[in-house]
Protein backbone atom coordinates (compact mmCIF):
# COMPACT_ATOMS: atom_id res chain seq x y z
CA UNK A 1 0.00 0.00 0.00
CA UNK A 2 1.28 3.66 -0.88
CA UNK A 3 1.80 6.12 1.54
CA UNK A 4 -0.41 9.36 1.40
CA UNK A 5 1.94 11.28 -0.14
CA UNK A 6 3.17 8.14 -3.03
CA UNK A 7 -1.29 8.62 -3.66
CA UNK A 8 -0.99 11.77 -3.84
CA UNK A 9 1.17 11.78 -6.49
CA UNK A 10 0.22 9.20 -8.57
CA UNK A 11 -2.92 10.72 -8.91
CA UNK A 12 -1.48 14.25 -9.98
CA UNK A 13 0.68 12.13 -12.51
CA UNK A 14 -2.00 10.60 -13.69
CA UNK A 15 -4.56 13.25 -14.48
CA UNK A 16 -1.97 15.84 -15.35
CA UNK A 17 -1.90 16.27 -19.04
CA UNK A 18 1.82 17.57 -19.10
CA UNK A 19 4.52 15.77 -17.72
CA UNK A 20 5.29 16.99 -13.68
CA UNK A 21 8.87 17.82 -12.76
CA UNK A 22 9.96 17.57 -9.14
CA UNK A 23 9.55 20.90 -8.30
CA UNK A 24 5.81 20.71 -9.53
CA UNK A 25 5.51 17.58 -7.30
CA UNK A 26 6.76 19.30 -4.54
CA UNK A 27 4.68 22.29 -5.22
CA UNK A 28 1.23 20.52 -5.52
CA UNK A 29 1.82 18.54 -2.33
CA UNK A 30 3.72 20.53 -0.37
CA UNK A 31 6.31 18.23 0.62
CA UNK A 32 10.25 18.68 0.22
CA UNK A 33 12.03 16.90 -2.97
CA UNK A 34 13.49 13.98 -1.02
CA UNK A 35 9.82 13.36 -0.15
CA UNK A 36 8.00 13.51 -3.39
CA UNK A 37 11.55 11.31 -5.00
CA UNK A 38 11.25 8.62 -2.31
CA UNK A 39 7.14 8.49 -2.97
CA UNK A 40 8.27 8.64 -6.87
CA UNK A 41 10.22 5.69 -6.56
CA UNK A 42 7.84 3.87 -4.59
CA UNK A 43 5.04 4.75 -6.89
CA UNK A 44 7.60 3.50 -9.80
CA UNK A 45 8.15 0.04 -8.00
CA UNK A 46 4.85 -0.62 -7.45
CA UNK A 47 3.42 -0.27 -10.57
CA UNK A 48 6.47 -2.55 -11.81
CA UNK A 49 6.52 -5.19 -8.65
CA UNK A 50 3.05 -5.80 -9.41
CA UNK A 51 3.11 -6.21 -12.83
CA UNK A 52 1.06 -3.38 -14.07
CA UNK A 53 0.92 -2.42 -17.40
CA UNK A 54 1.34 0.93 -16.92
CA UNK A 55 5.06 2.88 -16.36
CA UNK A 56 6.16 5.75 -14.44
CA UNK A 57 8.71 7.35 -16.62
CA UNK A 58 10.73 10.32 -16.78
CA UNK A 59 9.81 12.44 -20.14
CA UNK A 60 10.70 15.83 -21.31
CA UNK A 61 11.45 17.03 -18.28
CA UNK A 62 9.25 15.86 -15.94
CA UNK A 63 7.67 12.69 -14.63
CA UNK A 64 4.79 10.60 -16.57
CA UNK A 65 1.99 7.70 -16.53
CA UNK A 66 2.75 6.16 -19.38
CA UNK A 67 1.04 2.75 -21.19
CA UNK A 68 3.72 -0.06 -21.92
CA UNK A 69 5.13 0.48 -25.09
CA UNK A 70 4.76 -3.63 -25.75
CA UNK A 71 1.16 -3.12 -25.67
CA UNK A 72 1.59 -0.52 -28.29
CA UNK A 73 -0.20 -2.68 -31.00
CA UNK A 74 -3.29 -2.86 -28.43
CA UNK A 75 -3.62 0.41 -27.62
CA UNK A 76 -2.94 2.34 -30.62
CA UNK A 77 -6.04 0.89 -31.97
CA UNK A 78 -8.01 3.38 -30.01
CA UNK A 79 -6.04 6.07 -32.00
CA UNK A 80 -6.00 4.31 -35.50
CA UNK A 81 -6.53 6.96 -37.98
CA UNK A 82 -5.79 9.85 -36.02
CA UNK A 83 -2.19 9.01 -34.82
CA UNK A 84 0.17 10.78 -37.37
CA UNK A 85 2.74 7.62 -38.88
CA UNK A 86 6.15 7.83 -38.28
CA UNK A 87 8.77 10.20 -39.41
CA UNK A 88 10.26 10.20 -43.16
CA UNK A 89 13.79 9.58 -43.27
CA UNK A 90 14.37 13.41 -44.45
CA UNK A 91 12.79 14.45 -41.28
CA UNK A 92 14.35 12.48 -38.84
CA UNK A 93 17.75 13.28 -40.55
CA UNK A 94 16.60 16.76 -40.13
CA UNK A 95 15.39 16.64 -36.66
CA UNK A 96 18.54 15.12 -35.69
CA UNK A 97 20.56 18.53 -36.96
CA UNK A 98 18.03 20.84 -35.74
CA UNK A 99 18.58 18.36 -31.87
CA UNK A 100 21.81 18.59 -31.91
CA UNK A 101 22.76 21.81 -33.10
CA UNK A 102 19.64 24.20 -31.27
CA UNK A 103 19.23 27.09 -32.61
CA UNK A 104 20.34 26.56 -35.56
CA UNK A 105 19.07 27.84 -39.44
CA UNK A 106 17.84 25.85 -41.83
CA UNK A 107 21.17 26.83 -43.71
CA UNK A 108 22.96 25.00 -41.31
CA UNK A 109 20.58 22.06 -41.35
CA UNK A 110 21.46 21.91 -45.41
CA UNK A 111 24.91 22.59 -44.79
CA UNK A 112 25.15 19.17 -42.93
CA UNK A 113 22.66 17.35 -45.22
CA UNK A 114 23.74 18.45 -48.63
CA UNK A 115 19.85 18.92 -49.42
CA UNK A 116 17.17 20.71 -49.54
CA UNK A 117 15.20 20.65 -45.81
CA UNK A 118 12.20 22.41 -46.59
CA UNK A 119 9.28 20.12 -46.87
CA UNK A 120 11.43 18.59 -43.95
CA UNK A 121 11.20 21.22 -41.57
CA UNK A 122 7.94 22.42 -42.48
CA UNK A 123 6.69 18.61 -41.72
CA UNK A 124 8.52 18.54 -38.17
CA UNK A 125 6.62 22.27 -37.73
CA UNK A 126 3.40 21.10 -38.17
CA UNK A 127 3.75 18.10 -35.75
CA UNK A 128 5.32 20.35 -33.29
CA UNK A 129 8.50 18.37 -32.99
CA UNK A 130 10.23 21.73 -33.74
CA UNK A 131 9.68 25.24 -33.27
CA UNK A 132 10.43 28.52 -34.84
CA UNK A 133 12.74 30.05 -31.63
CA UNK A 134 14.15 33.44 -33.12
CA UNK A 135 16.12 34.76 -35.99
CA UNK A 136 19.56 34.95 -36.50
CA UNK A 137 21.85 38.27 -36.43
CA UNK A 138 23.45 37.58 -39.52
CA UNK A 139 22.53 38.82 -43.09
CA UNK A 140 19.03 37.79 -44.04
CA UNK A 141 18.13 37.58 -40.18
CA UNK A 142 17.08 34.15 -40.87
CA UNK A 143 14.85 32.37 -38.47
CA UNK A 144 16.29 29.47 -36.12
CA UNK A 145 14.66 26.44 -34.79
CA UNK A 146 14.85 24.10 -32.05
CA UNK A 147 13.08 21.21 -30.44
CA UNK A 148 10.06 20.79 -28.41
CA UNK A 149 9.14 19.30 -25.28
CA UNK A 150 6.63 17.22 -27.57
CA UNK A 151 10.21 16.04 -29.79
CA UNK A 152 11.78 14.74 -26.04
CA UNK A 153 8.44 12.84 -25.44
CA UNK A 154 7.86 11.81 -28.78
CA UNK A 155 11.18 10.17 -28.68
CA UNK A 156 11.24 9.01 -25.14
CA UNK A 157 13.98 11.67 -23.97
CA UNK A 158 14.37 13.18 -20.35
CA UNK A 159 16.25 16.26 -22.04
CA UNK A 160 18.37 17.10 -24.54
CA UNK A 161 21.52 16.02 -22.76
CA UNK A 162 20.03 12.82 -22.89
CA UNK A 163 20.19 12.32 -26.86
CA UNK A 164 22.06 9.50 -28.34
CA UNK A 165 25.10 9.87 -28.94
CA UNK A 166 25.52 13.50 -27.99
CA UNK A 167 28.93 13.63 -26.88
CA UNK A 168 30.44 11.73 -30.12
CA UNK A 169 28.52 14.44 -31.82
CA UNK A 170 29.13 17.55 -30.05
CA UNK A 171 32.90 16.63 -30.49
CA UNK A 172 32.49 16.40 -33.61
CA UNK A 173 30.62 20.13 -34.32
CA UNK A 174 33.51 21.69 -31.93
CA UNK A 175 35.99 20.21 -33.85
CA UNK A 176 35.40 22.56 -36.67
CA UNK A 177 32.45 24.39 -38.64
CA UNK A 178 29.91 23.12 -40.50
CA UNK A 179 31.36 23.32 -44.27
CA UNK A 180 29.99 25.87 -45.80
CA UNK A 181 27.91 24.48 -48.74
CA UNK A 182 27.65 26.05 -52.19
CA UNK A 183 24.65 27.68 -52.08
CA UNK A 184 21.69 26.74 -54.30
CA UNK A 185 21.32 29.42 -57.47
CA UNK A 186 18.24 28.54 -58.00
CA UNK A 187 16.86 28.12 -54.30
CA UNK A 188 13.62 29.82 -54.10
CA UNK A 189 14.29 33.12 -51.38
CA UNK A 190 11.79 32.17 -48.64
CA UNK B 1 30.49 -2.14 -62.76
CA UNK B 2 28.16 0.25 -63.68
CA UNK B 3 25.03 -1.93 -64.65
CA UNK B 4 25.14 -2.86 -61.13
CA UNK B 5 25.58 0.20 -59.72
CA UNK B 6 22.63 1.75 -61.33
CA UNK B 7 20.15 -0.70 -60.34
CA UNK B 8 19.15 1.42 -57.52
CA UNK B 9 17.76 4.76 -58.21
CA UNK B 10 18.34 8.02 -57.00
CA UNK B 11 14.99 8.71 -55.24
CA UNK B 12 15.89 5.76 -52.80
CA UNK B 13 19.00 8.76 -51.39
CA UNK B 14 18.30 11.44 -49.09
CA UNK B 15 20.88 13.54 -51.22
CA UNK B 16 24.04 13.43 -52.84
CA UNK B 17 26.12 12.80 -49.63
CA UNK B 18 23.58 9.73 -48.59
CA UNK B 19 24.51 8.16 -51.98
CA UNK B 20 27.91 8.78 -51.84
CA UNK B 21 28.03 7.67 -48.25
CA UNK B 22 26.35 4.44 -49.65
CA UNK B 23 28.91 3.88 -52.22
CA UNK B 24 31.93 3.76 -50.25
CA UNK B 25 30.19 1.57 -47.62
CA UNK B 26 29.53 -0.57 -50.07
CA UNK B 27 33.38 -0.69 -51.72
CA UNK B 28 33.95 -1.14 -48.00
CA UNK B 29 36.22 1.99 -47.58
CA UNK B 30 36.30 4.89 -45.45
CA UNK B 31 36.00 8.20 -45.60
CA UNK B 32 39.03 9.49 -47.21
CA UNK B 33 40.54 11.62 -50.33
CA UNK B 34 41.34 8.30 -52.24
CA UNK B 35 38.26 6.72 -51.75
CA UNK B 36 35.94 9.54 -53.03
CA UNK B 37 38.54 9.30 -56.12
CA UNK B 38 37.23 5.77 -56.10
CA UNK B 39 33.70 6.20 -55.88
CA UNK B 40 33.58 8.84 -57.98
CA UNK B 41 33.04 6.99 -61.44
CA UNK B 42 30.08 5.16 -59.37
CA UNK B 43 29.00 8.47 -58.47
CA UNK B 44 28.26 9.30 -61.87
CA UNK B 45 27.21 6.75 -63.39
CA UNK B 46 24.22 6.84 -61.18
CA UNK B 47 23.63 10.36 -61.79
CA UNK B 48 23.93 9.71 -65.78
CA UNK B 49 21.53 7.02 -65.22
CA UNK B 50 19.30 9.29 -63.81
CA UNK B 51 19.09 11.58 -66.68
CA UNK B 52 19.17 8.95 -69.11
CA UNK B 53 15.83 8.11 -67.66
CA UNK B 54 14.72 11.36 -67.72
CA UNK B 55 14.45 11.71 -64.14
CA UNK B 56 15.19 15.25 -62.97
CA UNK B 57 17.74 14.88 -61.40
CA UNK B 58 18.27 17.65 -58.23
CA UNK B 59 20.83 20.59 -58.90
CA UNK B 60 22.35 18.85 -55.51
CA UNK B 61 23.65 16.07 -57.27
CA UNK B 62 25.34 17.75 -60.14
CA UNK B 63 26.78 20.32 -58.01
CA UNK B 64 28.48 16.93 -55.92
CA UNK B 65 28.92 15.46 -59.12
CA UNK B 66 31.03 18.70 -60.09
CA UNK B 67 33.06 18.19 -56.82
CA UNK B 68 33.61 14.62 -57.19
CA UNK B 69 35.13 15.36 -61.22
CA UNK B 70 37.56 18.07 -59.80
CA UNK B 71 38.80 15.90 -56.69
CA UNK B 72 39.10 12.98 -58.66
CA UNK B 73 41.00 14.68 -61.89
CA UNK B 74 43.71 15.81 -59.44
CA UNK B 75 44.53 12.73 -57.90
CA UNK B 76 45.18 12.00 -61.31
CA UNK B 77 47.48 14.51 -62.45
CA UNK B 78 49.12 15.88 -58.87
CA UNK B 79 50.95 18.70 -58.58
CA UNK B 80 48.73 20.92 -60.68
CA UNK B 81 48.66 24.69 -59.65
CA UNK B 82 45.61 25.47 -57.41
CA UNK B 83 46.03 21.98 -55.94
CA UNK B 84 45.55 23.50 -52.33
CA UNK B 85 42.25 25.03 -53.34
CA UNK B 86 40.80 21.60 -54.45
CA UNK B 87 42.78 19.71 -51.65
CA UNK B 88 40.73 22.19 -49.21
CA UNK B 89 37.49 20.89 -51.10
CA UNK B 90 38.09 17.78 -50.57
CA UNK B 91 38.57 18.19 -47.09
CA UNK B 92 35.55 19.84 -46.89
CA UNK B 93 33.73 17.44 -48.63
CA UNK B 94 35.23 14.61 -46.09
CA UNK B 95 34.09 16.47 -43.21
CA UNK B 96 30.77 17.05 -44.27
CA UNK B 97 30.70 13.44 -45.27
CA UNK B 98 31.60 12.46 -41.55
CA UNK B 99 29.89 15.16 -40.02
CA UNK B 100 26.59 13.91 -42.09
CA UNK B 101 27.54 10.11 -40.89
CA UNK B 102 27.21 10.97 -37.48
CA UNK B 103 23.52 12.84 -37.70
CA UNK B 104 22.27 9.77 -39.93
CA UNK B 105 23.40 7.43 -37.34
CA UNK B 106 21.94 9.58 -34.56
CA UNK B 107 18.74 9.60 -36.78
CA UNK B 108 18.84 5.94 -36.64
CA UNK B 109 19.10 5.83 -32.63
CA UNK B 110 16.29 8.39 -32.45
CA UNK B 111 14.31 6.05 -35.25
CA UNK B 112 14.33 3.14 -32.73
CA UNK B 113 13.23 5.74 -29.58
CA UNK B 114 10.34 6.27 -31.93
CA UNK B 115 9.50 2.87 -32.41
CA UNK B 116 9.46 2.16 -28.80
CA UNK B 117 7.96 5.54 -27.51
CA UNK B 118 5.40 6.46 -30.22
CA UNK B 119 3.94 3.05 -28.63
CA UNK B 120 3.91 4.29 -25.21
CA UNK B 121 0.25 6.52 -24.79
CA UNK B 122 0.69 8.49 -22.19
CA UNK B 123 -2.24 9.74 -19.32
CA UNK B 124 -4.52 11.59 -20.81
CA UNK B 125 -3.71 14.83 -22.34
CA UNK B 126 -1.17 14.65 -24.69
CA UNK B 127 -3.24 12.28 -27.01
CA UNK B 128 -5.72 14.93 -27.39
CA UNK B 129 -3.35 16.00 -29.94
CA UNK B 130 -4.63 13.77 -32.21
CA UNK B 131 -8.01 14.27 -31.85
CA UNK B 132 -10.04 14.39 -35.43
CA UNK B 133 -10.35 18.38 -36.80
CA UNK B 134 -8.02 19.61 -34.42
CA UNK B 135 -5.62 21.85 -35.70
CA UNK B 136 -1.91 22.30 -34.09
CA UNK B 137 -1.71 22.28 -30.90
CA UNK B 138 -0.09 25.24 -29.78
CA UNK B 139 0.71 26.12 -26.23
CA UNK B 140 -0.38 29.15 -24.89
CA UNK B 141 2.15 32.09 -25.77
CA UNK B 142 3.50 30.23 -28.66
CA UNK B 143 2.11 31.19 -31.34
CA UNK B 144 4.73 31.24 -34.24
CA UNK B 145 5.13 32.37 -37.77
CA UNK B 146 3.50 28.95 -38.87
CA UNK B 147 0.53 29.74 -36.92
CA UNK B 148 -0.02 32.84 -38.87
CA UNK B 149 0.69 31.49 -42.01
CA UNK B 150 -1.59 28.75 -41.54
CA UNK B 151 -4.37 31.11 -40.60
CA UNK B 152 -3.54 32.59 -43.75
CA UNK B 153 -3.76 30.02 -45.37
CA UNK B 154 -7.11 29.02 -44.32
CA UNK B 155 -8.12 32.73 -45.24
CA UNK B 156 -7.04 31.90 -48.87
CA UNK B 157 -8.90 28.88 -48.78
CA UNK B 158 -11.97 30.25 -47.93
CA UNK B 159 -11.82 33.22 -50.73
CA UNK B 160 -12.34 30.29 -52.95
CA UNK B 161 -15.91 30.24 -51.85
CA UNK B 162 -17.96 33.80 -52.49
CA UNK B 163 -18.92 35.61 -49.73
CA UNK B 164 -22.80 35.01 -49.53
CA UNK B 165 -24.05 38.52 -49.05
CA UNK B 166 -26.15 41.06 -50.95
CA UNK B 167 -24.97 44.24 -52.44
CA UNK B 168 -27.18 46.54 -52.85
CA UNK B 169 -26.94 48.41 -56.10
CA UNK B 170 -28.92 51.35 -56.67
CA UNK B 171 -31.50 51.20 -58.67
CA UNK B 172 -32.97 53.33 -61.52
CA UNK B 173 -36.00 52.30 -63.10
CA UNK B 174 -36.67 53.49 -66.55
CA UNK B 175 -40.38 54.08 -65.32
CA UNK B 176 -38.89 56.13 -62.22
CA UNK B 177 -36.87 58.28 -64.66
CA UNK B 178 -40.16 59.17 -66.92
CA UNK B 179 -41.92 60.12 -63.38
CA UNK B 180 -39.01 62.45 -63.09
CA UNK B 181 -38.72 63.70 -66.27
CA UNK B 182 -42.70 64.42 -66.20
CA UNK B 183 -41.78 66.82 -63.44
CA UNK B 184 -38.94 68.10 -64.04
CA UNK B 185 -40.43 68.78 -68.35
CA UNK B 186 -43.37 70.98 -67.85
CA UNK B 187 -45.93 71.33 -70.76
CA UNK B 188 -44.64 73.95 -73.27
CA UNK B 189 -40.79 74.98 -71.82
CA UNK B 190 -38.21 73.65 -73.37
CA UNK B 191 -35.26 71.80 -71.20
CA UNK B 192 -31.72 71.12 -71.52
CA UNK B 193 -30.52 67.42 -70.79
CA UNK B 194 -28.68 68.09 -68.09
CA UNK B 195 -31.22 70.10 -66.26
CA UNK B 196 -33.66 67.11 -66.73
CA UNK B 197 -30.83 65.10 -64.86
CA UNK B 198 -30.12 66.93 -62.41
CA UNK B 199 -27.25 68.33 -60.76
CA UNK B 200 -26.05 64.64 -59.35
CA UNK B 201 -25.24 63.47 -62.66
CA UNK B 202 -24.16 60.07 -61.76
CA UNK B 203 -23.50 57.51 -64.78
CA UNK B 204 -26.37 55.83 -63.79
CA UNK B 205 -28.36 59.02 -63.42
CA UNK B 206 -27.12 60.30 -66.85
CA UNK B 207 -27.67 56.87 -68.46
CA UNK B 208 -31.41 56.20 -66.93
CA UNK B 209 -32.60 59.63 -68.03
CA UNK B 210 -31.06 59.63 -71.56
CA UNK B 211 -33.10 55.96 -72.42
CA UNK B 212 -35.82 57.50 -70.68
CA UNK B 213 -36.15 60.21 -73.21
CA UNK B 214 -34.89 58.52 -76.15
CA UNK B 215 -38.09 55.75 -75.32
CA UNK B 216 -40.21 58.83 -75.22
CA UNK B 217 -38.66 60.38 -78.20
CA UNK B 218 -39.77 57.24 -79.85
CA UNK B 219 -43.40 57.26 -78.62
CA UNK B 220 -43.31 60.77 -79.94
CA UNK B 221 -44.34 62.33 -76.53
CA UNK B 222 -41.11 64.93 -76.58
CA UNK B 223 -39.19 66.50 -79.39
CA UNK B 224 -35.93 67.42 -78.93
CA UNK B 225 -33.31 69.88 -80.20
CA UNK B 226 -29.33 69.83 -80.96
CA UNK B 227 -28.20 72.83 -82.15
CA UNK B 228 -24.75 71.99 -82.83
CA UNK B 229 -22.71 68.80 -82.69
CA UNK B 230 -22.21 67.73 -79.00
CA UNK B 231 -23.83 70.93 -77.99
CA UNK B 232 -26.61 71.25 -75.25
CA UNK B 233 -29.91 68.72 -75.84
CA UNK B 234 -32.68 70.30 -75.32
CA UNK B 235 -36.17 68.43 -74.94
CA UNK B 236 -40.00 69.74 -75.45
CA UNK B 237 -43.00 68.32 -74.82
CA UNK B 238 -45.40 67.37 -77.78
CA UNK B 239 -49.15 67.22 -77.91
CA UNK B 240 -48.72 63.31 -78.04
CA UNK B 241 -47.79 63.50 -73.90
CA UNK B 242 -50.84 65.29 -73.17
CA UNK B 243 -53.36 63.27 -75.39
CA UNK B 244 -51.51 60.13 -74.04
CA UNK B 245 -51.77 60.95 -70.71
CA UNK B 246 -54.84 61.71 -71.04
CA UNK B 247 -56.41 58.27 -72.20
CA UNK B 248 -54.18 56.89 -69.55
CA UNK B 249 -55.71 58.31 -66.81
CA UNK B 250 -59.27 57.61 -69.16
CA UNK B 251 -58.68 53.80 -68.88
CA UNK B 252 -57.21 54.37 -65.53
Amino acid sequence: MLDRLARGIEALLFASERPLSLQDLCDLTGSGPESAATALEAVRSSLEEQGHSILLVELAGGWRLVTDPDLGDLVSQLFEERRPGRLSRAAIETLAVIAYNQPCTKAAVEAIRGVDCDSAIRSLLERDLVRICGRQETPGRPLTYATTGQFLSYFGLSDIEHLPRKREIDELLSSGPVPEQPGDLFEQSG
Amino acid sequence: MSGEACRVSLEQFEGPLDLLLYLIRREELDIREISLAVVADQYLAYVRRAEELDLEVASEYLVMAATLTSIKSRALLPGREGEEEEGDSAEALLRQLVLYRAFREAAEDLRENESVWRNAFPAPGERERWAPGQGIPVPQGQFTIVDLLEALESLVEQEGEPALGTLERPRLTIAQCIAAIAESLPPGRRVALKAIVGPAATRLRLIGFFVALLELVRRGWVEFRQTVPFGDITFRRTARWAERCSTDSQEA
